[in-house]
């Protein structure tokens, strides 16, 4: 490597940007055989609107249509024609109204950009809603620490992040007797002396006089403090440059920010824009957009202007020397092979090989149904002299029709929709438990599983589903879990603020509620868990929710779609369920497809799979809107999905890592080992030792998975990390090793127990007098999958043979038993 | 789902970890290797040699009312002062609500810091990421709880852990966040150890620390013998860290159930009843006590959770309506049993020689909103609230800082959450511009850089 710049640590970077040696890029190049690198000027099209437009000017490396790293190193730009644009400081500088080419030329090459000069001839005013609220932004007066409060600061309130253009004006120039603005010296008006400090304030000095936002507000005052009107051009969407980049450790970027307006202007916002990084082990970024990329993997940078969220994304390669043919040779089983290898071609990271059949029967057991294989089927396996693919697809396919499969899928539907007999009477879960059940047995298409719960009245007890009703009693909670459980959508910040990390406003918040607020129930109001359980639910031909900020009713609608008159008298939850599992909305396919394949990889490609939102992208977006889509065009067969999955390469690789993947944890280029998961564990000790567990009010021979309900006693699995089932959040569940859970596999009586049973398969092995070897291996195939080698059975036999009489064989097998059943191999799936 | 008051929510190798119980396991992710470690604890640059001194953090889950506790006020109009008279104490300096007559009498001992504020998100999840671990967690940057970082600094004493959560740590409380009560980026290998029971109950023992009894000496050697075996054989893990973390953990848990000392220290029976009841006879009371036996004992760091949601229990999160409590009701339900157990501690380690090398520190999340809201409790108020300090090198009887005349906002020393923590970590005998390994093995330094810890109460 030839680059390999010292890192800069530390906080957020403002440096100017690090000249990037241009020779270390060929050298890169030659060694992937790829075209020669050239420049680009961006943006490449530039439109100066008004005579304060300026355009920052970037000059990116680029290589077969891809952006790699800024170029900032002996720079000539040029006008081709200097009465209608200059390039001052490597900004576009607007003249006289026109049509003109900008060029730069470096030793890499040359590069033009289009520039449209209009509106010259007019007077220039600053608007209160584009310029104005972006200063106020910019400089943090708005922010929740400080005006941006709800009880505002000092006195002086300003809505959050200028979410209500209206208020902030009338706080500003009608409250305070109008000293925050004084026209007739607008240099006098508090607006000005606070932040800069002339006189004091308590959030510091936030403006400098002898900088654009200062005369902004200044001007803008000066000029008669023009308020919000409805004919100001509105911002139609932000847009970053480079979108996407590919960079290396070392590297600086500065970004560019376009904000695109109403009337057809567009406006470099670069300045105000606000920035903050995805994941500061890959980059950070300074005020003004400055990206310093610090380390390898998939970064973004957030950015944030007039309440619309974007983000640039940086890619950055291991540095790990991988031969040019590397991916050449590699097994794609599907479309998911395809997009994952493409992106660990980029990213160089180098895949495990496929895993053995052993470990594949045991870890398809173990994602798809959460049972271990039993020997028998094991063995079966193994000696079947089917080609392995061949076989392994057949087994993918028996599995999906096991009854235990409906009993994993049902729990985990049981978990997202929180039954639970602590907060629902214990009919009321069974109804709602039997519900899931059946449709998962019957593999009821997603979207249609969905809608039923969206839309679900009549009595609780006959209609499961209408349950989900009973936990959620008002529409704010009902449109909150909604989007939670089945978009991956967090929106309750919106409940009092328009997202920041999102695009929800308050008012979307409001209409979305709405759509909920005629749902009706006899039978609300008591105690969850009170009276008989009955809950008649039903939809209401009137009634709104009123949104506190304005004391009136939001229009219906469900988040950004049409919305519903508020004088139709129908059940707005079908509309809104049409709307949630549409093809159209992106978040539904998304939110079930990351949630499915986090099950099977162990990771999300979204994480966490509760947090959906634009600001968090998946580590392999083109990988998620492919499953998305894969189950669209299979109508929503969860099934269908998972089998596409378990027969791609990707799931079938080894965990054990290669040279150069070892750091990777978000790019699938080995499987992931995870720790069982609480009920998985619990019921693989009983049948490897043949001692089911024992569940209060439950028929003996119930496993885990098959509890209805959270709310049964049992030590094991809260230790181990069972969710209570209370927020509708996968966070919920833990399934991180403890010192506890290391306690009670050493001393707790949930393995010991089944150890010392009289009725365990210890007991059947010493009546059939079982020889040593056969006991190791036996356990092995039914506990971690495989056979025991011939090493294994020779230590562990010299250990459990030596100097034990006859009456200990007893207690030497449970301690065998349990070094196995305490072993990583046993407790995780690999 | 979740209901937000207030602001709203935001939504080695393998032979030498067996062998050893420090836990390497994520020490070689960040890229430092265990001889690394040990060789810089032989030089002093990891354990300064200055380790007697040890912390009790009780953390206030729910936020106390400033108004109504540490910082009454009661010249304010009524809708401000609240309900609660103040009372003189032994410290000059101090005037606290009548709600808390037993921290009265021992107001000589601790010192007040009325004027703490936070910026972030009024949700409690926030306040709790920063108060134990001094910064608010973003781009992917947990910083460990103090008592996590203290256990990477400077190991453990003993076979017992350098870190024990009383009585477990702090489950929901609405936001959906973190909380900071674990090790964050150094891993999940110095991550604290939760007791996960309630001290009270009569049959109160430590889950699972003891091998049954038909499990003698030959026997759990003879597992461990056998067991080292079958994982001899495992390759596939070096690269899970979670699979790494399980290993070490079985180190640690045998070291834990074999040691004499730990058995000895958890031993909640031992202690008089008088001494029992002294501290009262409720979680919090037990909990206590047994972060006095922990430390007797050689446990450097105790946090104790005097809740641990606000959603199932009365605590300080006194919103008024259901399911919270009013600004009445913790004069009766939470403010006497708090009032007992501290009181009771701070005798008790005054009286065992204790409290001198022992920082007893009292912190929340927030404080709550000066005007009493229409449901008669008060709101979250993340702008200014009070914490409090008392033993390791604290002087008794001060106040510190000053909030304004309805304690709405500080008006002397403002002190930030990162302030709160460098205190700690100046008791502790910690160099502020000690560094952690972060993410990546980026340097992170025990607090930000610039950060003082809070010179007026030394």
């Amino acid at each position: 490597m030839f680059y390999c710049v010292g890192i800069i640590w530390g906080a957020i970077v403002t440096k100017p940007n690090i000249a990037r040696p241009l020779l270390a890029v060929i050298a890169v190049l030659v060694s992937s055989g790829v075209a020669q690198a050239e420049i680009e000027l961006i943006p490449g099209v530039v439109k100066l609107s008004t005579t304060q437009a300026r355009q920052r000017l970037v000059v990116q490396e680029k290589e077969s249509g891809e952006y790699l790293g800024q170029v900032t190193e002996s720079l000539e730009f040029g006008s081709s024609d200097e009465s209608v644009v200059k390039v001052i400081d490597g900004r576009a500088v607007p003249v006289g109204n026109g049509t003109a080419m900008v060029t730069v030329k470096s030793d890499a090459g040359e590069s033009q950009a289009e520039v449209h000069v209009t509106g010259q001839e007019k007077e220039f005013r600053w608007s209160f809603r584009n310029h104005v609220e972006s200063v106020l932004s910019k400089a943090g007066c708005n922010s929740g620490a400080c005006h941006g409060a709800r009880a505002g600061q000092n006195g002086f309130r300003l809505t959050l992040f200028g979410f209500d253009l209206a208020a902030d004006y009338s706080y500003l120039t009608r409250q305070a007797r109008g000293r925050r603005i004084v026209p007739t010296d607008p240099g006098r008006s508090l607006l000005l002396t606070k932040p800069t400090g002339v006189v004091p304030h308590k959030g510091g000095v936030r403006l400098d006089v002898n900088e654009i936002e200062y005369r902004v507000l200044a001007e803008w005052i000066a000029e008669g403090t023009v308020g919000p009107s409805d004919s100001d051009a509105v911002i139609d969407n932000l847009e970053v440059l480079p979108r996407y980049s590919t960079q290396k450790p070392g590297d600086s970027q500065q970004l560019v920010v376009l904000a695109h307006f109403s009337d057809g202007s567009t406006e470099d916002v670069t300045r105000w824009a606000k920035y903050t990084t995805v994941d500061q082990n890959v980059a950070l970024v300074g005020d003004h957009g400055e990206v310093s990329v610090v380390g390898s993997g998939e970064g973004a940078i957030k950015v944030w202007y007039l309440n619309i969220n974007q983000l640039a994304f940086v890619s950055v390669p291991f540095e790990n020397n991988l031969p040019n043919n590397a991916f050449e040779n590699e097994p794609t089983a599907n479309f998911i092979d395809e997009l994952v290898n493409e992106k660990l071609k980029k990213l160089r990271v180098p895949p495990s090989p496929l895993c053995d059949d052993a470990t594949f029967v045991r870890r398809t057991f173990l994602d798809s149904s959460g049972i271990l294989p039993t020997h028998q089927e094991l063995t079966t396996f193994l000696e079947d002299e089917t080609p392995s693919v061949e076989k392994r697809a057949r087994l993918v396919e028996a599995l999906l029709q096991r009854s235990e499969f409906v009993d994993y899928w049902s729990y985990k539907w049981s978990d997202l929709l929180l039954v639970n007999s602590a907060v629902l009477p214990k009919s009321a879960v069974d109804s709602y438990y039997k519900w899931i059940r059946e449709r998962v047995d019957s593999n009821l298409p997603w979207d249609e599983f969905v809608r039923q719960i969206v839309t679900a009245s009549g009595s609780t007890l006959v209609n499961g589903a209408a349950n989900f009703y009973s936990l959620h009693q008002s529409p704010e909670d009902m449109a909150e879990t909604v989007s939670q459980a089945f978009m991956g959508l967090s929106i309750n910040c919106a409940k009092c603020h328009n997202h920041p990390l999102e695009k929800w406003t308050n008012d979307q918040y409001y209409g979305m509620a709405n759509m909920f607020s005629r749902v009706r129930a006899k039978g609300w109001g008591q105690g969850n868990t009170a009276g008989d359980a009955k809950r008649v639910i039903f939809s209401d031909t009137q009634g709104e929710l009123l949104q506190p900020s304005t004391g009136r009713p939001q229009s219906p609608r469900p988040l950004d779609a049409e919305a519903v008159p508020f004088s139709a008298t129908g059940d707005r939850r079908i509309v809104l369920a049409q709307w949630l599992t549409s093809p159209d909305n992106p978040y539904f396919a998304r939110s079930i497809a990351n949630r499915i394949w986090a099950n099977y990889l162990g990771v999300g490609l979204v994480e966490s799979v509760d947090d959906l939102r634009v600001t968090n992208p998946a580590s392999n977006e083109k990988l998620l809107n492919a499953i998305a889509e894969y189950l669209t065009e299979n109508k929503y067969d969860l099934r269908a999905l998972m089998r596409a999955i378990m027969l791609s390469t990707t799931y079938q690789r080894s965990s054990e890592r290669v040279d150069g993947n070892e750091t990777d944890t978000r790019f699938y280029s080995r499987y992931y080992p995870k720790r069982l998961k609480a009920e998985v564990l619990l019921d693989a000790l009983s049948t490897v030792t043949g001692v089911p567990t024992e569940f209060a009010g439950h028929d003996k021979g119930t496993r885990a998975l098959q509890l209805p309900d959270s709310n049964v006693a049992n030590y094991f699995l809260s230790t181990f990390g069972r969710p209570d089932r209370i927020i509708t959040c996968e966070c919920e569940r833990s399934d991180e090793p403890s010192m506890t859970q290391v306690l009670h596999l050493y001393n707790g009586d949930t393995l010991n127990s089944k150890l010392q049973s009289n009725e365990n398969v210890i007991a059947v092995s010493m009546k059939e007098m079982a020889s040593s070897k056969d006991i190791i291996q036996r356990l092995y195939l039914s506990a971690i999958g495989r056979y025991a080698t011939e090493e294994e059975v020779a230590r562990l036999s010299e250990i459990i043979d030596a100097d034990t009489p006859e009456e200990d064989r007893r207690i030497v097998l449970e301690d065998l038993y349990w070094s196995v059943l305490t072993s990583r191999e046993f407790l995780f799936n690999r | 789902m979740l209901r937000i008051h207030g602001e709203g929510s935001v939504t080695t190798c393998d032979g030498v970890t067996r062998r050893d119980f420090i836990q390497v396991g994520s020490l070689g992710a960040v890229g430092i290797t265990l001889p690394q470690l040990m060789a810089a604890r032989a030089k002093g640059a990891v354990d300064d040699g200055n380790d007697e001194k040890n912390v009790i953090m009780i953390f206030n889950l729910g936020a106390p009312s400033q108004l109504d506790t540490f910082d009454p006020k009661p010249d304010a109009a009524a809708e401000i002062r609240g309900p609660f008279k103040p009372i003189q104490t032994a410290s000059p300096e101090i005037m606290l609500s009548e709600i808390l007559p037993k921290h009265a009498k021992v107001a000589d001992k601790f010192s007040l810091v009325r004027s703490c504020y936070h910026t972030a998100a009024a949700v409690h999840d926030t306040g709790h990421q920063m108060m134990q671990t001094g910064r608010l967690f973003t781009g992917g940057i947990n910083t460990p709880h103090a008592g996590c970082a203290m256990e990477y600094l400077r190991g453990r004493r003993d076979d017992l852990p350098g870190h024990v959560v009383l009585p477990e740590p702090m489950g929901s409380t609405g936001g959906n966040l973190p909380h900071g009560q674990d090790a964050g980026f150094l891993g999940k290998a110095f991550d604290p150890f939760n007791l996960m029971a309630d001290p009270s109950k009569p049959d109160f023992k430590v889950p699972d620390l003891l091998p049954p009894q038909e499990i003698g000496d030959t026997r759990l050697s003879r597992r461990k013998k056998l067991r080292e075996v079958v994982e001899d054989t495992v390759k596939g893990f070096e690269s899970s860290e979670n699979a790494k973390l399980l290993d070490n953990n079985f180190d640690a848990a045998f070291r834990l159930m074999t040691s004499a000392k730990a058995r000895k220290a958890f031993d909640l029976a031992s202690e008089p009843k008088a001494v029992r009841e002294r501290y009262g006879e409720n979680r919090f009371g037990q909990c206590c006590l047994l972060a006095r036996r922990l430390i007797e004992s050689g446990v450097r760091f105790v946090t104790v959770n005097t809740f641990l949601t606000v959603f199932n229990e009365i605590t300080w999160d006194i919103h008024g309506s259901k399911p919270f409590t009013s600004i009445e009701g913790m004069k009766d339900i939470v403010a006497p049993m708090y009032d007992q157990a501290y009181s009771a501690l701070i005798e008790d380690l005054q009286q065992r020689g204790l409290l001198e090398n022992t920082l007893v520190c009292n912190l929340a999340e927030f404080g709550r909103t000066p005007r009493i809201n229409p449901a008669g409790g008060r709101d979250h108020w993340p702008q200014c609230f009070s914490a409090y300090f008392a033993g390791g090198g604290v002087q008794g009887g001060r106040v510190v800082g000053a909030s304004d005349e309805i304690g709405g906002y500080p008006a002397e020393q403002a002190v930030q959450p990162s302030e709160i923590v460098a205190t700690i970590y100046r008791s502790l005998g910690v160099d502020l511009e000690t560094t952690l390994p972060g993410p990546a093995g980026r340097p992170f330094p025990v607090v930000d850089f610039g950060t003082e810890a809070i010179a007026d109460l030394f």
